[in-house]
Formats: C-alpha cells, sequence, structure tokens
C-alpha cells in the first residue's frame, strides 16, 4: 500500500463514518422502503422481508429474488440468479484493501457483509484522497445497513398506503443515489483519469443495448479499469500532484 | 429448497462473493505491477457505470426533453455544490432537491 499511515481512534473513526454515511442513508431509505412495499404485495409477511434485508443485504438482486420467488421459480434458479446479480462484487475487496491502511483479520467479515455498490463507490472516492481506516469503512457500511433494514421494515409495514404516489418528493428522492454517485465522481476526479470514466461509462451505456444492468455495468467496470492498469507508472505519480 | 434455504443460502452466497476476494485482495493490495492499478481504477469506473446505470433508469421512466432538463439541472446543482463545499450529502440532497423542484416547474 502505497499511502502513510494515518490513523485515530477506531470509535472515532467509526463515528465518522456512520455520519458520511448519511447520503447514503437518504438514497437507500426510500429504496428500502419501495423494496418492502414490494415484498408485501408480493405476498410476504413484514417480518419475512425484513428478513431478505437483513440477511442478503444487496439491493437490486433483492428485488429480483423476490419477483422470481412470488412468479414460482425454483429455489436454485433463483439462487443462480442472485448470485450472478452479485458477482461484480468479487472485485470490490481486492480494490478496497488497496485503499486500506490495514485490514485487521477480526473486522474483515464485517467489512464484506456491508460491500455493497453505494458503499464501495463512497469509500473509494474518499480513498482517492487519503488511506482509509477499516472502522470508518465498518461505520459508513452501518449507517448504509441500518438504513436499508430500516426502510425495509417501514414500507414492508406501513407502506402499502403510501406506496408510488408520484408526487415531486417522490419524484426527488429518485434521483439521491445518480446525484451521489455524481458528487462522489466528482470528489473522486482527477485529470488524469478521464480515460477510465470515459471507458466504463460508454462500454456500460453500449453494453446495456445487448444486456441487463448489472452485466453491462460489470463489462463497463472491468473496461474502465482495464484502461486504468495501462496508464505508465510516470502518469501515476503525476496524478497525485493533479 | 425451503423459502428461508433460499434466502439463507443468497445472503451466505453473496458474502462469500464479497468476503473471499477482500482476504487475496490483502496479499494483492501489497504488490506495485498492474494487478495494483488496476485494482486502484475499479473504483472510480465502478462509479462512472453506476452513474450510467442509473440516470438511465431514470431517463426511460420518461424519455422526454422535460426529463432530460431536469436531469441536466439536477447534476449541474450536484456538480455546483461540490465544487463549492467538498460535501457530498449536501451536493446529494440539492441536487436531488433541484430535480424535484425542476419536475414541479416544468409540469404541464
Amino acid at each position: 500500500m502505497t499511502f502513510e499511515r494515518a490513523t485515530s481512534s477506531p470509535w472515532r473513526a467509526a463515528g465518522r463514518g456512520l455520519r458520511e454515511s448519511l447520503s447514503l442513508v437518504a438514497g437507500y431509505a426510500p429504496i428500502a422502503f419501495s423494496f418492502g412495499v414490494i415484498a408485501v404485495q408480493s405476498g410476504l409477511r413484514p417480518w419475512q422481508a425484513v428478513g431478505v434485508s437483513l440477511l442478503v443485504f444487496a439491493g437490486a438482486s433483492q428485488f429480483v429474488m423476490v419477483a422470481m420467488m412470488a412468479a414460482g421459480s425454483g429455489g436454485l434458479t433463483v439462487l443462480s440468479a442472485v448470485l450472478m446479480m452479485n458477482l461484480r462484487h468479487l472485485f470490490y475487496g481486492p480494490a478496497l484493501a488497496t485503499r486500506l491502511v490495514a485490514l485487521p483479520r477480526r473486522l474483515a467479515p464485517w467489512l464484506a457483509f456491508g460491500l455493497t455498490d453505494e458503499v464501495f463507490a463512497t469509500a473509494m472516492a474518499k480513498g482517492v484522497s487519503r488511506p482509509l481506516e477499516p472502522a470508518w469503512c465498518l461505520g459508513l457500511a452501518s449507517g448504509a445497513y441500518l438504513a436499508w433494514v430500516g426502510g425495509t421494515a417501514l414500507g414492508a409495514s406501513v407502506g402499502a398506503g403510501w406506496a408510488s404516489d408520484g408526487g415531486y418528493v417522490a419524484q426527488a428522492l429518485d434521483f439521491v443515489l445518480p446525484a451521489l454517485f455524481l458528487a462522489l465522481l466528482a470528489q473522486a476526479w482527477r485529470r488524469a483519469r478521464w480515460p477510465v470514466v470515459a471507458v466504463a461509462a460508454g462500454v456500460t451505456l453500449l453494453a446495456m443495448v445487448w444486456w441487463p444492468g448489472h452485466v453491462a455495468m460489470l463489462v463497463g467496470m472491468l473496461a474502465g479499469a482495464l484502461v486504468g492498469s495501462r496508464r505508465p507508472r510516470a502518469e501515476c505519480s503525476q496524478e497525485a500532484t493533479t | 429448497m425451503t423459502w428461508w434455504g433460499i434466502v439463507i443460502a443468497a445472503g451466505v452466497g453473496t458474502f462469500l462473493i464479497r468476503y473471499l476476494p477482500l482476504l487475496s485482495g490483502t496479499r494483492l493490495a501489497r504488490g506495485e505491477g498492474r494487478l495494483n492499478r488496476f485494482l486502484g481504477a475499479l473504483g472510480l469506473a465502478a462509479i462512472a457505470a453506476l452513474i450510467v446505470l442509473s440516470v438511465s433508469d431514470l431517463w426511460w421512466q420518461a424519455p422526454h426533453w422535460r426529463g432530460g432538463v431536469r436531469l441536466a439541472l439536477g447534476t449541474a446543482a450536484v456538480l455546483l455544490v461540490q465544487r463549492l463545499t467538498p460535501n457530498v450529502g449536501l451536493a446529494t440532497l440539492v441536487g436531488a432537491g433541484v430535480y424535484g423542484a425542476a419536475g414541479w416547474i416544468l409540469a404541464d
């Protein structure tokens, strides 16, 4: 790892992570709420919907899982669909490890459990400017997890009446996740990295013509990272001063 | 396979997909080679891919010039606030607010 050590008390770092998860909470809560509503409408009891969010914690694939189960798909079919959708997460752990000051083995399972798309994106955007403390990542993931489970519980218990009112507040909430990703991109932006962004975005857009979103995202992400890996070493060191 | 069996297997499978590479990643992270640069670029590439995915989802909900204007205004608000105050949470909420307000202003 190329960063200098910059550590603080684990509890303080976790607190900072939790505080910085507020933008994730704002993005997660409405989506988790929708999941709760849809799960109950698909025939699950509220506590079953919350159980899915507690155990799986993987946004899009939970929607697919509930829809397939409601449609009567077989267990192995549902399971393989969920795992295929989450395969892109294979690359998140090693990438996060490059930004951590250290990875205590006892924290690794908890960090891994919380490694969703949004937690990963937020951590990596922050990791561009400073090394990441594992406790900070844990605080970040905890905020996201609480919002996900809490949003599901709320949606499953009281959501049916509120669902999809189509109001402007609901529409504003639709833009929370894109806005979060845009803000993270602006935070992590380095001029020398523009080919990574352009290739990842372009390939994802193109791949969406043929494949579903989660596959297109995986292809675009790998294409962008491949371009990043080809940059000569001199350019990498220049980037630090950009 | 029972209902709970599927949910637990999905949870365990998803966890292992995240956990096992994280363990091997600490060894990979010590390197300085091409693989290390690949992993270093992966975060930014994932963010770019997520933007395309989430924005195109929104666009296809209402593929109309008004939707395009709202997306442009929301994006501009996020970038402006992020430039003025390096606060991701504030930029996110202002961007979402502008997007919602633009929907109200541009309504038929």
